[in-house]
């Protein structure tokens, strides 16, 4: 009778049970799921911008203001003179974002904004290492880079902050945009408003799996498992940056 | 007491450090070459230069995917799972242009 007990232990089948087919527990597979569901929610709001996009002509090329050169405080105006910025016309990148904190009055363009990716894809590469110390048992030096992250992604929030403001007070809105197509400045806020708010929930997840780290929660727990699904997560909105800097900065 | 959890998962290969960085730098580089192609090309409107882009964008997702969320070291089940209901959005990206490029010829201005 006590041969039936070793039943499932020694299925050899993928499918045969006892065990998980795909070699990963329950809570990571949902995490994926999840992840599957929420990019199909980003893709269709990047489709919606691409298709208003497609709707408007393309920006004039720019020979007017050169890397580095003076910028006005009427800029925005001179531009709308000059004819780059007008309703019918979507407008270039490089003209839009072009500030930088503490370097008021150059014209850098998507400096700030590369920043802001660097930042994004080096608390990916701290969080990384943070599941990777994990699987060592390694206490320490999750705490680190787990610190890193939160670091990383406060920063991301923060250069956030400071773009919005800087385009809300040139007057862009969801309802007025002096760049351009009023659907420029809508969509803009929508999709790196949403974004924001994926980096915003993944630091908060964050603080909390470092607060238990530090707890000692997950080496009782015998595995570090819980950053790893916190790191897909976290990784998936690093995903997502990269699709929002390259149709909204590039393309 | 002493309760501890075995978990079923794929195992990590030894060297996971150095890919981790590499794929750093890897990202790093296709940042940097985005950037300036997109200086390169500014005054260009081709559909091969919006194409360039999504295709740089798409090798920098890959190696996120595949590295940083472990993808390449899961069963390749999982990742089919994952991967494939991603061609709906190719099709939507094919409905949404085909439209919007009707809708731009219907425009008044």
């Amino acid at each position: 009778m006590s041969n039936t007990a070793t039943l499932s232990t020694d299925n050899k089948q993928t499918w045969g049970g006892g065990k998980s087919p795909l070699s990963i527990s329950y809570g990571k597979l949902m995490m994926w799921v999840f992840l599957l569901s929420d990019a199909f929610t980003f893709s269709s709001l990047l489709v919606a911008y691409g298709f208003v996009r497609f709707t408007f002509t393309t920006s004039l090329p720019n020979a007017i203001v050169k890397p580095f050169s003076h910028l006005s405080h009427t800029f925005t105006e001179e531009m709308q003179k000059a004819g780059m910025f007008v309703v019918e016309r979507w407008p270039s990148p490089e003209l839009v974002f072009n500030h930088f904190p503490f370097l008021h009055g150059i014209h850098l363009p998507l400096m700030f904004v590369s920043l802001m990716t660097f930042i994004l894809i080096f608390s990916s590469v701290t969080m990384v290492l943070a599941v990777e110390a994990g699987h060592r048992m390694a206490k320490k030096e999750v705490e680190k880079y787990m610190l890193w992250t939160i670091l990383g992604g406060a920063a991301f929030l923060g250069c956030q902050a400071w773009e919005w403001t800087n385009l809300i007070t040139e007057g862009a809105s969801l309802q007025n945009n002096p760049f351009g197509p009023t659907a420029f400045a809508a969509l803009f806020f929508i999709v790196t408003g949403f974004h924001g708010t994926h980096v915003l929930s993944g630091v908060i997840l964050n603080i909390i799996i470092y607060i238990n780290v530090v707890n000692g929660t997950y080496e009782k727990r015998g595995h570090y498992e819980m950053i790893e699904k916190v790191g897909l997560y976290w990784h998936f909105v690093d995903l997502v940056w990269v699709f929002v800097f390259t149709f909204f900065y590039l393309i | 007491m002493d309760h501890i959890e075995h978990l079923e998962h794929t195992e990590s290969p030894a060297n996971m450090k150095k890919q981790i960085w590499n794929t750093f730098y890897v990202l790093l580089v296709l940042t940097v070459v985005d950037i300036a192609l997109y200086f390169a090309l500014l005054s260009s409107h081709s559909i091969y230069k919006n194409i360039l882009f999504v295709f740089l964008g798409l090798v920098k997702a890959f190696y996120i995917v595949s590295v940083f969320m472990h993808m390449k070291f899961e069963r390749k089940f999982l990742a089919s799972i994952i991967i494939l209901p991603m061609l709906f959005i190719c099709f939507l990206i094919w409905l949404a242009l085909t439209e919007a490029g009707y809708t731009f010829d219907s425009r008044l201005f």
